[in-house]
């Protein structure tokens, strides 16, 4: 397989990915701030520092608007992280893969740019906001199982999984990193409101559709800690970062010369499982994320030294 | 007689399918009596399922335009264009003894330059050619093989001759359109093909694929072939893209392939890299290598130029060969038959006047409006002036472009390319067409039984380029009665 081609799959799916999860971030934030008490002081900005989007905001937004906050992580064409732009550089990649992929696959791709695209003006307004965000998460899970019940087991495909998986554990690693960013804000000073940091972490869970099946395994009263290790550690959980890891590490068996970053992931898998006490809101757990971040981007330079960009003879 | 043809107009032209009224030539006869009784809205019909067919399929071209490329679908009508195979068979002689003489050519322009000394053609003519390339000087190619594949363009007068209107040794597009045309014709009227003996075309991409691993430079059982593409945004795309799946070859990019310090070509895959023994390139030697050629390209592949001159790797077709895809040079080729290869030439040439001449000139300037002028090196049908049609500020513009650059020009006296039967909104009309078949040189030489009909869907229009609203035919080498053709 052409390194080319496994690179543009690798980032089809990545983009996928990230558009789904964008989705899910700007709708559980919108939800989110209506459960939570007006003394909460819960800032649409948060999202903008999620998506280490700061830089990016300061130099084109000026007031940290829900608009303006808005707009940088949906609808901004010059915004390379935004909703638009991955869905773009999607429909892209898919454009000159064609001919590997199932017809469909432009179909689903191209119409979802189409309608999102002629429908941009209602990421302005809450409720239709919230109505096109979920047509988006839809459209991409339809996306993703349309490729699993179509596609041979191949290299194609092991590309796309890999591009999905490590999106995805990027994704919850900004997830905790809000669920911490409230609590660090204090926003939960006082007692009485201490219960939101129950609401908080639900909202967080459901995000990513995975409320349920924490839900299933802890019977107890939502605990951030026990969130944190759900979505870490848990070694079955879709979304969890160990569940992901151990995912790429399989699809690698049938990838050729894949050691050098299976040892990678494996050593990573190791330090987070070791990982036992993060305390909620603690400058540890925002280090401790940020740097799973860089160790994930690591590994993606590795994708690029082992298949995508190789400079040994075979 | 076929119905819907009863009031199909005899004119000056020479028509391939009707000799005259109620008179079907040869190679259109099994055709004529299958459709005896098809009235002209069954002909409507079939078109409509034509364009269906391709639209399913999703045969299309890329227009450029100022608002951007345009993906449109393939222009297909589906009366077919008939030629009988005795005809064929001395075309194809002509093709491929044409192809032979011209590689010839290329492999003395920039060796011995023995045509030069026998002063058969003017020294200055060629090395002034904007594609000839200083680079090539010295190689020697494995069967002297530069242009391997080349689409010449045919065109038949009122009399019925054949001419070879230009030789295509570029990067000649357009045979996966006469694979997909076949295959279109094949769905929609299957039960012709059954009663008729119509050669068949489908072993194109083998052939192509065997002509091109007889290239390999060195000792290989099985040689690395890949096709290099511009991209997507290339008006061909698709057809790159089908011939290297007809031929299970990679389809690359310029950056898929990297050159290194051994002077090998490699190919980026996951394994790590593989050499690459073959490149059957798509884009212009302009592009090819920015080491050499134009600095600015992001298509090519630094280094590739090294690595053809170290004899690593094949190019097809090969780079300079351009340098005999001149207009200029076309003039020439019957004395190239005659003088590399003491020959007659089997095909003619349209007679055509180079505007370096002094005597040629004078008679072009004098005659404009009655002839067609082109520019040297330019394709698709752009930069023409066709005289009969000008206006007269047209025709001022190309004097004055002429005697600024008379060697950028030649002129042909206007030819009333042959007709075939087309389907149009009041019923059949005729059309007319030109025929490119591919002509394939390596270790042997391959000629396409037929060709890429193209066809001019404007009433009385001379230009069949897709790019300009031409469109396309199936091409039929009938095989008929022996000796049957020649008898109208």
């Amino acid at each position: 397989m052409l390194s080319r081609v496994a690179e543009r799959v690798y980032w089809l799916a990545r983009y996928i990915e990230r558009v789904e999860n964008t989705a899910r971030l700007a709708k559980v934030h919108s939800q989110l701030m209506l459960d939570l008490p007006k003394s909460v002081k819960l800032s649409w900005y948060s999202l903008v520092q999620i998506t280490s989007n700061e830089a990016y905001f300061a130099a084109n937004y000026d007031s940290r608007s829900e608009k303006n906050c808005m707009t940088m992580l949906l609808s901004d064409p010059n915004n390379p992280s935004s909703l638009m732009s991955s869905l773009r550089w999607a429909r892209e990649n898919i454009r000159t893969t064609r001919d590997i992929l199932p017809r469909e696959a432009w179909v689903h791709v191209n119409e979802l740019y189409l309608l999102v695209k002629s429908q941009q003006e209602d990421f302005e307004t809450r409720a239709k906001r919230n109505a096109l965000l979920s047509v988006i998460i839809r459209a991409c899970q339809a996306f993703s199982g349309m490729l699993s019940g179509t596609m041979s087991q191949n290299d194609t495909y092991r590309f796309l999984k890999l591009g999905m998986f490590i999106e995805r554990a990027d994704m919850t690693t900004r997830l905790l990193d809000e669920g911490g960013l409230y609590i660090a804000q204090e926003c939960f000073e006082n007692e009485e409101e201490s219960h939101f940091d129950a609401i908080l972490w639900a909202h967080l869970l459901r995000s990513i559709s995975s409320y349920f099946m924490y839900r299933q395994q802890y019977q107890s009263e939502i605990s951030g800690q026990e969130v944190i290790s759900f979505l870490t550690q848990d070694p079955s959980s879709a979304r969890s970062l160990s569940y992901c890891l151990k995912a790429m590490y399989t699809i690698m068996d049938d990838l050729p010369n894949p050691s050098a970053v299976q040892t990678a992931l494996q050593l990573l898998q190791q330090k987070i499982n070791a990982e036992k006490l993060l305390i909620l809101g603690s400058h540890e757990l925002h280090d401790h994320l940020d740097w799973i971040q860089s160790e994930l981007s690591m590994i993606n330079n590795l994708l690029y030294d082992i298949w995508f960009n190789p400079r040994r003879v075979s | 007689m076929l119905t819907s043809l009863r009031h199909y107009p005899v004119n000056n032209f020479y028509d391939e399918a009707l000799a005259a009224p109620d008179q079907p030539r040869e190679s259109a006869k099994q055709l004529f009596s299958q459709l005896n009784d098809t009235f002209f809205n069954s002909f409507q019909e079939l078109q409509k399922s034509s364009e269906a067919a391709i639209a399913q399929m999703g045969i299309s071209f890329t227009v450029y335009s100022d608002n951007g490329n345009i993906d449109r679908l393939w222009p297909f009508d589906v009366f077919p264009r008939t030629i009988c195979s005795q005809e064929w068979q001395s075309i194809s002689t002509g093709l491929k003894q044409r192809l032979k003489a011209l590689n010839l050519f290329i492999e003395d322009v920039y060796n011995d330059q023995q045509i030069f000394k026998a002063k058969v053609i003017p020294k200055e003519v060629i090395l002034s050619s904007k594609d000839y390339r200083p680079e090539c000087r010295g190689m020697r190619l494995k069967h002297s093989s530069w242009a391997c594949i080349c689409g010449s363009d045919l065109v038949r007068d009122a009399s019925g001759t054949v001419y070879v209107l230009e030789d295509n040794l570029r990067v000649p597009s357009g045979v996966s359109y006469m694979l997909e045309n076949r295959a279109v014709m094949k769905q929609v009227m299957p039960e012709v093909f059954q009663d008729m003996n119509i050669l068949p075309i489908d072993q194109y991409p083998m052939q192509l694929l065997s002509m091109l691993r007889s290239l390999c430079p060195h000792e290989s059982d099985n040689p690395e072939v890949v096709v290099l593409t511009p991209g997507i945004f290339n008006s061909a795309y698709y057809e790159h893209s089908y011939l290297a799946h007809e031929m299970g070859a990679e389809l690359v990019e310029g950056s898929d392939l990297v050159v290194l310090e051994d002077n090998c070509v490699y190919m980026r895959n996951i394994e790590g890299l593989k050499r690459v023994d073959v490149i059957y390139r798509r884009i212009d030697d302009a592009f090819l290598d920015p080491e050499v050629f134009r600095k600015d390209s992001a298509l090519g592949v630094p280094g590739l130029m090294r690595a053809w001159k170290a004899g690593n790797v094949a190019i097809a077709n090969a780079p300079g060969c351009g340098v005999a895809d001149d207009k200029v040079v076309y003039a020439y080729v019957p004395d190239m038959i005659r003088f590399y290869l003491n020959e007659e030439p089997i095909i003619e040439n349209v007679p055509t006047y180079l505007c370096s001449r002094k005597q040629d000139r004078d008679y072009v300037l004098g005659h404009l409006s009655e002839l067609v002028v082109k520019p040297a090196n330019e394709s698709g049908g752009y930069g023409l002036l066709i005289g009969p049609k000008a206006s007269k500020e047209e025709i001022e513009t190309f004097s004055k472009l002429i005697q600024d650059n008379p060697r950028n020009y030649i002129a042909q006296p206007t030819l009333n390319l042959s007709t075939v039967p087309t389907v149009c909104e009041e019923g059949l009309e005729p059309r007319h067409v030109d025929l490119r078949p591919f002509i394939l040189q390596g270790e042997k030489s391959y000629v396409t039984a037929g060709g890429l009909t193209r066809v001019a869907l404007q009433k009385g229009s001379l230009v069949v380029n897709s790019s300009q609203g031409g469109g396309s035919k199936d091409t039929w080498i009938v095989v008929t009665e022996e000796d049957a053709c020649f008898q109208e």
